[in-house]
């Protein structure tokens, strides 16, 4: 018997409308504030905990010199450039002596004219010497004249004045010899001086290095304690790196680093921090510590950034969660977890981290316990959740 | 109301506009059609026939005269009766030039449309149907969608949904006029056949000269005014 | 009685589901838009909320930091972390910029926090939080970052350790997250070519770049790049605290200001999204019109179409009231036709739409009544066009 045509048009559109219904209905618990938030749970479990501190830091010369002279003047000549390798000694820059030679020779001559003087002064001391010997025979001898009576009073008072005066003649003679003597002195310390000063205007590599700056050429004028050149101990390179004051619990010296040199890609080299500074950054909140390379690599630039990791001990078999499970509620930190399908926010004391996001927990679970690590939304007491498998973030 | 009665019309006028402009398009008509009869209404157009028929059909209101149908004053320089639509509905059968069929029902509801909107249950109403398309050997087209139907089955389709509701007088207008002369004597057969059967009243408005012959009865109507006639009454084969 | 209705309905099915589908659209339309307005509202909500403070403070006679552009000193935060009241204080700074991935340019806000303070973002999707002090970020998916990926902002490159989800500007901008310094260093340092040629303008200032006086061109130079400001301070107001008394210490300062959780959404609510409010509400108004005018037209039409059906119903005894009947049917069958279409397209344009679209359930209820309403109102044209059929002109011709 044939179907109505009326039943089976009724059939199909009753079909339809049902779909286009169920579809309706779908689409009204499965989106907007009726559809239960997506999560998904971890359980907690032990597991080692590798934690490390991160810094920033920059590429600095342990130890590094400021070539320039002492007193103001103008350079001569500069014989060495950027990059070039000095020894300790070798002659890296001449300043313009200008009058300091003539200054030198005047005090040379004044010196040895000094030395005349004093020449001079002995003689006339030895001369007042001589006379005097004969001024005091002469007395004695008069004395014993007197004493005969072969001479008179008077005449004795004069030898014996001439004896006094030659005794002050001697006197002042010596202390003209000592003055002349000084003076000497003096002047042959000026001369040592300006010979001195000469010397610097001869600018000496202090140690062995490498030239990093050449920062006045000849003909310029620089006053005293301008840099002409700037030298370093290149093995002497090494890294001041900044922490998060409140990421670098743990840091001291000796932990092992790995470094990461922003001119060399990703490559890690080794090192080690080799000085905490007892003097933090209180503006930005950061600590610094100096790391050493433990092999310093070639071509490397002061003033390159590096990415510095340095390892602490690992801490084993603690409970660990995934630091994204960590929510605040309130001014608490902690996690939410699931009971029975229930949700409860758990406060919870956290520890050391791990690069990879685990971190260690000292208080507030137990082990075993769900917690919810990723949501599509913030999840209060009561929330209405539906435990998924990933909510579609993918990794590389 | 009695059945035997057939409609009777007296002195029915009707008169369009007011007047210098008027139109009298009915004058005077009198005119009586007993149960089981079948009546030819023929005139030329213009002549005041559709007007006439409007009037029995109770959809215009004459301006004067008398209407009695089965024994009820339903005119009288006047309409007597409250509601027109339920007397269309319940004592007056159309058929019109064009079936008419509702196009979304199917033969049967087309038909049990009548009993349904006069108040009987839809089962009643589809068992009426069904009899009547069954006399009208439409029972294996009784669920065909109207777009299914033939010409002819469309037009027994209507005559069937015209007789529905049992009127004492069913109002034909030119039932035949697209239909060769095979199947207009068809129609006439039906039509007396059906008026027999139910003791209906039909008056068929035609100016179509293959049935004419076939009326015993004919009023002629010329300038509004009517005139009856005898007609041949020829046996329909 | 049959349902002459649904027998229409019935028989010329494809007509009502084809005027249904378009009406239907149109209605998605109408509803998306509604949508993209209570989107907005409910960016600003969430960016507030995930902020997770109570307490906004940004430089003084600002509407910052969201609205309008504020810059404080990062040490204000202690000041404010010492009152009464405050359980947290941290500085955060926001900066709309573009971050680069591999060729691409995606805009985003970037945001600079302090890990465990208000301002990180609240959950996770994936991935972990920070690890490291530096050159890590945390995206929000609608960046299209995945973990892993490594992004340029400024001068430097990070690594996205993290996503999250609903972290957007208020002006529907996806949030990336970096370390505070980082965020300070992004948002005030220069480019390269611009950083070298301050160097040479202020080398060239010989009142700066003096002989006598060493390393002061070096010191000045030092302290041009470093940048110690940052854009507003949150706070997380203690337990038996009104946020509104912790607003009033602050304000009493007179170089900050404060603003309470309400404050800010009224700001943003009020100031930052009138106009699109506005706007989106003028479109509301003439897709409604529209709507109507579409759903008399239609009805109209289909009531025109079965004139000769109406007149003869009438005429073998139809009662009016059952053909207005079968026409306002008609109309409210439409209407639910269209709206389960509309709400059905709308929730599917929502994905693909670049902001956020919320459908509340609320709207969509008001929507159907209105939809219902609307396709009543717009029959009466139709049901005013048959009651005025005459039956006579079913006789004749």
């Amino acid at each position: 018997m044939k179907i109505p045509a009326t039943l089976s048009r009724k059939i199909l559109l009753a079909v339809l409308g049902i779909a286009l219904l169920a579809a309706f209905l779908w689409v009204a618990t499965h989106s907007g504030p009726l559809a239960p938030i997506k999560v998904t749970v971890t359980k907690v479990t032990k597991a080692e905990i590798n934690p490390a501190l991160f810094g920033i830091g920059t590429v600095e010369a342990r130890l590094d010199y400021l070539i320039g002279p002492t007193v103001a003047g103008r350079v001569r000549r500069v014989l060495v450039d950027v990059g070039d390798s000095v020894k300790t000694g070798q002659l890296l820059a001449e300043m313009d002596p200008v009058d300091l030679d003539e200054r030198v020779s005047s005090t040379v001559a004044a010196a040895s004219r000094a030395r005349s003087l004093v020449a001079t002064a002995e003689a006339q001391v030895q001369e007042v010497k001589s006379r005097r010997e004969l001024a005091v025979i002469e007395a004695r001898r008069y004395v014993q004249l007197e004493k005969q009576e072969f001479v008179s009073k008077s005449e004795l008072d004069t030898k014996l004045q001439e004896q006094k005066a030659t005794e002050a003649q001697l006197a002042a003679a010596e202390a003209s010899l000592s003055a002349a003597r000084k003076d000497q002195s003096r002047l042959e310390a000026d001369r040592e001086g300006l010979k001195q000063q000469r010397a610097y205007v001869r600018l000496i590599a202090p140690t062995d290095g490498v030239i990093t700056a050449r920062d006045a050429e000849p003909g310029s004028t620089v006053i005293a304690g301008q840099s002409v050149l700037k030298l370093i101990e290149p093995s002497s390179l090494w890294i001041n790196v900044r922490f998060d004051q409140a990421r670098s619990t743990g840091l001291r010296t000796g932990l092992s680093a790995e470094i990461e040199l922003r001119s060399l890609g990703r490559t890690r080299l080794a090192g080690k921090v080799v000085r905490m500074e007892l003097l933090s950054d209180s503006v930005t909140e950061e600590r610094m510590a100096h790391v050493a390379f433990d092999q310093l690599p070639e071509g490397v630039a002061i003033g390159e950034m590096a990415d510095v990791k340095v390892g602490l001990p690992a801490i084993h078999d603690v409970l660990v969660i995934p630091n994204a499970s960590l929510k605040l509620h309130g001014t608490q930190e902690g996690v939410w977890l699931r009971d029975d399908g229930h949700l409860r926010f758990a406060p919870v004391k956290t520890g050391s981290e791990s690069p990879d996001g685990r971190i260690e927990v000292l208080e507030g679970l137990h082990g075993g316990e769900e917690v919810v690590v990723y949501s599509e939304q913030e999840i209060k007491e009561g929330s209405h959740i539906e435990v998924v498998a990933s909510l579609g973030g993918k990794a590389k | 109301m009695d059945p035997s009665i057939g409609i009777q019309i007296e002195g029915l006028s009707k008169r369009y506009g007011k007047g210098l402009a008027a139109v009298d398009a009915l004058k005077e008509v009198n005119m009586s059609v007993a149960p089981g009869e079948v009546v030819g209404l023929i005139g030329p157009s213009g002549s005041g026939k559709t007007t006439l028929l409007k009037c029995l059909g109770a959809v215009v209101e004459p301006t004067r005269g008398r209407m009695t149908l089965g024994g009820e004053v339903i005119y009288d320089n006047g309409w007597k009766i409250s509601d027109l639509r339920v007397l269309r509905r319940d004592r007056i059968g159309f058929i019109f030039q064009a079936p008419y069929l509702i196009p979304f029902l199917d033969a049967t509801d087309n038909v049990a449309l009548l009993p349904m909107l006069a108040g009987k249950s839809n089962a009643e109403s589809r068992t009426r149907a069904l009899e009547l398309l069954q006399a009208l050997d439409l029972t294996h087209r009784a669920h065909a969608e109207t777009s299914e139907l033939s010409g002819g089955e469309q037009q027994r389709v209507s005559i069937a949904r015209a007789l529905a509701n049992r009127p004492p007088v069913i109002l034909a207008d030119e039932p035949t006029a697209p239909l060769d002369s095979e199947r207009a004597l068809g129609v006439m057969r039906i039509l007396n056949q059906m008026a027999n059967q139910y003791q209906t009243a039909i008056i068929v408005v035609t100016h179509d000269e293959k049935i004419i012959p076939t009326f015993k009865r004919i009023y002629q109507i010329r300038d509004g005014r009517t005139h009856e006639e005898a007609g041949e009454g020829r046996e329909i084969v | 009685m049959i349902s002459l209705s649904g027998r229409d309905f019935l028989h010329s099915w494809s007509k009502f589901a084809f005027t249904g589908i378009g009406l239907g659209l149109l209605i998605g339309v109408t509803l998306s838009m509604a949508g993209i307005y209570r989107g907005m509202v409910d960016d600003a909500k969430v960016l507030l909320n995930n902020s997770g403070a109570d307490l906004w403070v940004v430089q003084k006679d600002t509407l910052g930091p969201y609205a309008e552009s504020s810059s404080i000193h990062d040490d204000v935060y202690r000041s404010v972390l010492g009152m009464p009241g405050v359980a947290m204080a941290a500085n955060v700074t926001y900066l709309t910029m573009q971050v680069r991935k591999g060729n691409t340019d995606v805009r985003s806000m970037v945001v600079g926090f302090e890990p465990g303070q208000p301002g990180e973002p609240r959950y996770l999707m994936a991935g972990r939080r920070f690890t490291h002090s530096h050159y890590e970020a945390v995206a929000d998916v609608k960046t299209g970052f995945n973990v892993g990926d490594h992004i340029r902002i400024r001068r430097h490159e990070y690594t996205v350790v993290g996503l999250t989800r609903r972290m957007v500007s208020s002006g529907g901008d996806p949030m990336v997250f970096i370390p505070l310094k980082d965020a300070q260093e992004a948002q005030f340092l220069k480019d390269n070519d611009a950083i070298v040629n301050e160097r040479v303008r202020t080398a060239g200032n010989p009142a700066i770049n003096r002989p006598g006086v060493p390393g002061l061109l070096d010191a000045i130079n030092a302290s041009q790049a470093g940048n110690h400001n940052v854009n507003a301070v949150l706070v997380k107001v203690a337990e038996g605290h009104f946020p509104e008394t912790v607003a009033q210490d602050i304000l009493a300062w007179r170089h900050l200001q404060a603003y309470t959780r309400a404050q800010m959404e009224e700001i943003l609510v009020a100031k930052l999204i009138a106009i699109s409010a506005k706007q989106i509400g003028m479109f509301l108004v003439i897709l409604s019109f529209v709507t109507a005018a579409i759903v008399a037209f239609i009805i109209y039409t289909m009531t025109l179409g079965k004139i000769r059906e109406i007149a003869v119903l009438k005429l073998i005894g139809t009662p009016n009231r059952t053909i207005a009947g079968m026409i306002l049917q008609q109309a409210l069958g439409l209407g639910l036709i269209s709206f389960m279409v509309g709400k059905t397209v709308a929730t599917f344009l929502v994905p693909i739409y670049p902001r956020y679209v919320l459908l509340e359930p609320g709207d969509a209820i008001r929507g159907f009544v209105a939809v219902m309403v609307i396709c009543a109102i717009a029959s009466s044209l139709a049901i005013h066009a048959a009651l005025k059929v005459d039956p006579a002109t079913a006789i004749g011709g």
